[in-house]
Order: C-alpha cells, then sequence, then structure tokens
C-alpha cells in the first residue's frame, strides 16, 4: 500500500467539537488527537457519542462549534474523502447486487477502479468465492466482510469503524482484529468504537467516552494503572465517578 | 462536478433494475396490458343495444308523387350493427320499454314527413330506457355516429377535420397522453422507493463518506432511470402504433425528447418526497397524490379548458399537463420540437425547480 507522506503531522485532531441535536447535546467540546499507523478504540455505552464522533470525523456532521482536522484539512471536505474509509453500524451495502459489484462501486466513488484490488480486498476477507453472489443470499457476518472489503479496497490511509464487530461471531472478530493489525502495520491509521470491553484490549490507545465528552485517554495498561482497577470496564466506571464529583 | 462518480453511480442504478427482474418485467408488461383494456374499452362497438322504431308517418305529397320519410329512415336505421332496431306500433313498444326489453323508443308521428316538408328541419323524437346513464349515453353517442348515415339522402353532413381527421377516435387522444402518464409513474416510483432504500439502509450515508456530491448523485440517477424510462417509452410507443394501431402524423423520435423532459421531473420529485417517507408504504401513499392528481388535472382524460377556473392554473403548474399537450401535438398535429416549445420550456422550468429540492434533499443523511 502508498506510503502517506502529505500529513506529516498526525492524520486526526479534533479540537474542542460541540454537536447538539435539538436539545440533547451529542458533543460537549470534546478534544483528540489520533496518532498515525495506531487502532484507536472510542470507548463508551450506547448514546455516549461514540457515532456522532466518528462521522464528525468523516464529515457527515458539521459541529456547531470546533474543527476536526483530517490529514491536514479541515472538515467537512469532500476530497480529502477518497483518503478515508468509513463502515457504518449495520452492513450498509445494495441487496440486489453481488458481492464484487457491491465493493466495485464504493471503490469506484472512491476513484479505485483496478479490478485487482478490489478483488484483492475480496481475498482479504475471504469472500473471493462468493463474489458473485447476491448480497441477499449471504449471512449476517458475511454482510459485514464485503463492507469491510468495500472500505479497504481504495487503499484508504485512514479507517472508521463504528462498531465492526457488532453481531459477529468470536472467530470472525478475531479475523477482524488479524486484518486491523496487518493494516496499521503498513502505517494505516484506524479509529474503531466499541461498547465491549475486551476488544479494548486490543487497541494501541483508548479514549473513554460518556455524555460527549472525553473522560480519560491511553493506552488499556495505563488507564487500568491510573484508575488503579484491574479491568477496563472497572477503570471506566471509576473515571466517570472522578468526572461526576469534578462537576 | 465528476463524470466518472456520475457513470459509476448510473451503472449501479442499472444494474440494481437488471438484477430485479421482476420489476424490470413490470416496467415493460404493465403498460401493454393498461394500454390495452383501454384499447378494448374505448373501442367497444355499443353492441347489445335494441331500440324500436314506432313508424306512424302517412308520407307527404311531393308533386305528383308521394314521399314517406318515415319509411326510408327505418330502412336506414335497420342496417346499422351499432344496434338492433326492432319495428313495433306504440303500445308494444310502450310496454317493451317498461319491462326494460328496449334501451330506447323511436316514434315518428303520423304527419313527420310533412313536418319536415314543411319546417325542413328533422326532428327525431327519442324515448330512453335511461335505468343506466352510461347505456343512454352510448346510445347517444351511436346516434351521433349513425345521425349522418341514417338520413343518407334527407340531408348530407358535411365534415372537415382541422387537426386529426375522421380515423382519429379517443384512443387515439388519450394513448397519446397516456404514453406520459406510464413513464411519469413508473419512474416516480421507481425512484422514490430505490432512493428510500438508499437511505433506510444506510448506504445514502456511506455515499456522503464518499467524494461524490449530491448533484452527481441525482445527475446519476437521472441517466440511471433515464434508460429504463426511454426502454418503455419504445416499447408502449411501438405497442400502440403497430399493435393497438394508433394513428399519428408527427416525428415519433420527438416523443423521446418529451420522456426524457418527464424521466428528469419524475426522478427528482421522486427523490425529494422520499425524503418525506419513513417507510414504503409511506412513499406509496405519495402516488395518489402525486400521479392520480395529474391524470385527474393534467388533461389526459378532461381538457384543461373545459375546468374551472380556479383548478386551471393548478393544472398548469403540473408537469404531466404540458408533456400530455405536447405529446397530443406531436402525435395528432405533427409538430415539431419548435411547434411546442412553451411546453417544452415549462417542462425544463419545473425540471430545474425539482433538481433544486432534490438536491438540497439528497445531501442530507437524516431525515
Amino acid at each position: 500500500m502508498t506510503s502517506p507522506e502529505s500529513a506529516k503531522t498526525e492524520p486526526v485532531r479534533i479540537e474542542g467539537v460541540y454537536k447538539k441535536f435539538g436539545k440533547v447535546v451529542a458533543l460537549h467540546g470534546l478534544s483528540l488527537t489520533i496518532q498515525r499507523g495506531e487502532i484507536f478504540g472510542v470507548l463508551g455505552p450506547n448514546g455516549a457519542g461514540k457515532s456522532t464522533l466518528i462521522r464528525s470525523i468523516v464529515g457527515l456532521i458539521k459541529p456547531d462549534q470546533g474543527q476536526v482536522w483530517v490529514l491536514d484539512e479541515a472538515m467537512p471536505s469532500k476530497p480529502i474523502l477518497s483518503r478515508l474509509g468509513y463502515m457504518t453500524q449495520a452492513s450498509a451495502l445494495y441487496d440486489d447486487l453481488t458481492v464484487r459489484q457491491n465493493v466495485a462501486f464504493f471503490a469506484g466513488l472512491m476513484g479505485c477502479r483496478d479490478q485487482a484490488k478490489i478483488q484483492a480486498a475480496l481475498e482479504l476477507v475471504e469472500l473471493a468465492h462468493r463474489a458473485d453472489s447476491p448480497i441477499r443470499t449471504l449471512s449476517g457476518g458475511m454482510r459485514q466482510r464485503v463492507s469491510l472489503a468495500s472500505v479497504l479496497a481504495h487503499e484508504p490511509e485512514i479507517i472508521l469503524l463504528d462498531e465492526p464487530t457488532v453481531g459477529v461471531d468470536p472467530q470472525l472478530r478475531a479475523q477482524f482484529w488479524a486484518h486491523f493489525r496487518h493494516l496499521t502495520e503498513q502505517g494505516i491509521t484506524i479509529i474503531v468504537s466499541s461498547h465491549v470491553m475486551d476488544e479494548a484490549e486490543r487497541c494501541d490507545r483508548l479514549g473513554f467516552i460518556r455524555g460527549g465528552q472525553l473522560l480519560a485517554e491511553g493506552s488499556a495498561e495505563s488507564l487500568r494503572k491510573q484508575a488503579n482497577k484491574a479491568n477496563l470496564e472497572e477503570a471506566f466506571l471509576w473515571f466517570a465517578e472522578q468526572k461526576e464529583m469534578v462537576q | 462536478m465528476n463524470l466518472n462518480r456520475i457513470v459509476i453511480l448510473a451503472r449501479r442504478v442499472a444494474q440494481q433494475l437488471v438484477a430485479d427482474k421482476r420489476t424490470l418485467a413490470l416496467i415493460i408488461v404493465v403498460p401493454v396490458i393498461l394500454l390495452t383494456v383501454a384499447g378494448v374499452l374505448i373501442r367497444v362497438e355499443p353492441s347489445g343495444l335494441t331500440i324500436a322504431v314506432v313508424n306512424q308517418d302517412e308520407g307527404v305529397a311531393f308533386g305528383n308523387q308521394s314521399v314517406n320519410l318515415g319509411d326510408r329512415l327505418t330502412a336506414n336505421l335497420q342496417n346499422f350493427e351499432l344496434f338492433n332496431t326492432r319495428l313495433m306500433n306504440a303500445d308494444e313498444a310502450q310496454h317493451k320499454i317498461e319491462d326494460g326489453e328496449l334501451d330506447a323508443v323511436i316514434t315518428l308521428p303520423a304527419d313527420f314527413s310533412a313536418q319536415v316538408a314543411q319546417t325542413r328541419q328533422l326532428t327525431l323524437n327519442i324515448q330512453f330506457e335511461g335505468s343506466n346513464p352510461t347505456v343512454a349515453e352510448r346510445l347517444r353517442n351511436a346516434f351521433e355516429q349513425v345521425g349522418d348515415q341514417a338520413l343518407a339522402g334527407l340531408a348530407t353532413l358535411q365534415a372537415t377535420y382541422l387537426n386529426g381527421g375522421p380515423e382519429f377516435d379517443t384512443l387515439d387522444y388519450t394513448a397519446s397522453a397516456l404514453i406520459g402518464v406510464f413513464v411519469f409513474l413508473f419512474v416516480f416510483i421507481l425512484t422514490s422507493i430505490s432512493f428510500l432504500r438508499e437511505r433506510l439502509a444506510g448506504t445514502l450515508e456511506r455515499l456522503q463518506a464518499t467524494p461524490i456530491q449530491p448533484l452527481e448523485i441525482i445527475i446519476g440517477y437521472m441517466l440511471g432511470f433515464l434508460i429504463f424510462g426511454l426502454l418503455q417509452g419504445v416499447i408502449t410507443l411501438l405497442y400502440t402504433v403497430f399493435v393497438l394501431n394508433i394513428h399519428y402524423h408527427g416525428n415519433l423520435l420527438n416523443v423521446f425528447v418529451i420522456e426524457s423532459l418527464l424521466v428528469v421531473v419524475s426522478v427528482n420529485l421522486g427523490i425529494f418526497l422520499s425524503t418525506f417517507a419513513r417507510n414504503e408504504f409511506q412513499v406509496l401513499q405519495f402516488i395518489p397524490l402525486v400521479v392520480v392528481t395529474q391524470v385527474f388535472l393534467g388533461g389526459v382524460l378532461w381538457p384543461i379548458e373545459q375546468m374551472p377556473g380556479w383548478l386551471q392554473p393548478i393544472a398548469y403548474l403540473m408537469p404531466l399537463t404540458h408533456a400530455n399537450t405536447a405529446l397530443r401535438a406531436i402525435m395528432m398535429t405533427g409538430e415539431s420540437l419548435g411547434g411546442v416549445w412553451v411546453q417544452i420550456a415549462a417542462l425544463l422550468a419545473i425540471g430545474v425547480a425539482v433538481i433544486g429540492l432534490s438536491a438540497r434533499t439528497a445531501g442530507r443523511v437524516r431525515m
């Protein structure tokens, strides 16, 4: 894969982002910086603002206040999107189309029409043998894999995954994480959201999010140490309590 | 604006339709069925109608010979296949029409010939059974059709046609407009539902996370559906011209110009309105609103000039109104595109307006 040269600074910088939907504050002045080539885990309960955060990085949401920078470009910015890969929560695919048509469509919009790369993405998720099957004939896990392939084919520099392993069986989940690790070794940055704490252990760094605010960030190890707790779940609760005491 | 992305999107829209064989068949088969039904109903001969003629005419002396117009009229009426004509006396006729055996009774009084000779006017005294308005209506039409022939030798009808001609009938008038209605209807249904699905399945959100612009999405959709809209147009046109024997004067290629404009309007209206629906059922509710009102008000069945004055401006806001007018002008009077420039300009204006609306909604993920 191509080695990214353009961005000398951190690939994603989030500066004091505030976003309100009606009366609900989804992001409450959140700041965060993601390093190149790391797997950054966005962790928090449902409704914490994980999806809103990821969507604002992709530029689907324009913050009310604050600024998101992706590869030194102020978001929202359409042209930069071809260097990103965004996998939505539910596998968003065209049911009537085949696996290959789906992957080729999304890759094509990103500017990649190289059939070899599309084939490589299909092989990576082990679906090359089902390339000509319509999506509606596939199982849920297979759909997730197609979804992943359609995010990878154009070789993005940053990949954003919104709860990619929801409804995915343990074996496939292990495969996904092996893929993710393999990608970061090539200098690709991955941001993944999850509410499953044991998945968090696999990330290089974590951000604990609750109520649209960043509670803490660091490696799983350092977060546990800081909270003086045996596991991440307890550490998360400890940080949440600390935050409440401050407020 | 990136042509590659537009083509990729248009190809995907086409691929989806090709993959959905049943819908593809529907686009072609349904218009053919509906046109056939319309053709049969509109061109039906008023058979099964029975009328009685009570001929009491005593004739009139005309110079040295006696003329009985009643006899000649009766003989002429009996030659028509549009209805059965039976001769009977007044009592019998009265009895049978009350029993419902007769649909109408024509009474020719004793001084029928004398009156015609005196007034030089021919007045037919027809009593309709009347319990079924459509029967009476069919009879009235039948009498009008045969009027000049029944009175052959008594009077002559000098008819000239500015447009169309005696060979043009209601089906020619209706079918030329229906061709536009079908394209509009099917493209509207397909676009609104596929765009709604795009929103519900989350693929719209994924599209928006790619460099494609809202306007490129819309143009891609238009191109994708244009292929199938025109394919349908070709098939319905060939069917109406060669199977239903619709008469036409104009250049049929001009029909496709109007149809393309209709597809543009229809695609964008579908995209725009799908924003207001949360599921497929709600999308279907737009069909009576958008399509049926246009069929009623757009001059497909009733001429706009005959509508109440306050309704006419509404009719002229509707794209189908202009498309129907243009299609009829092209097919029935052989107008060139220049001859329907007003309708083309109106369709273009409506098209630009709906593109503006749909471009706004295609850029939004949330409902």
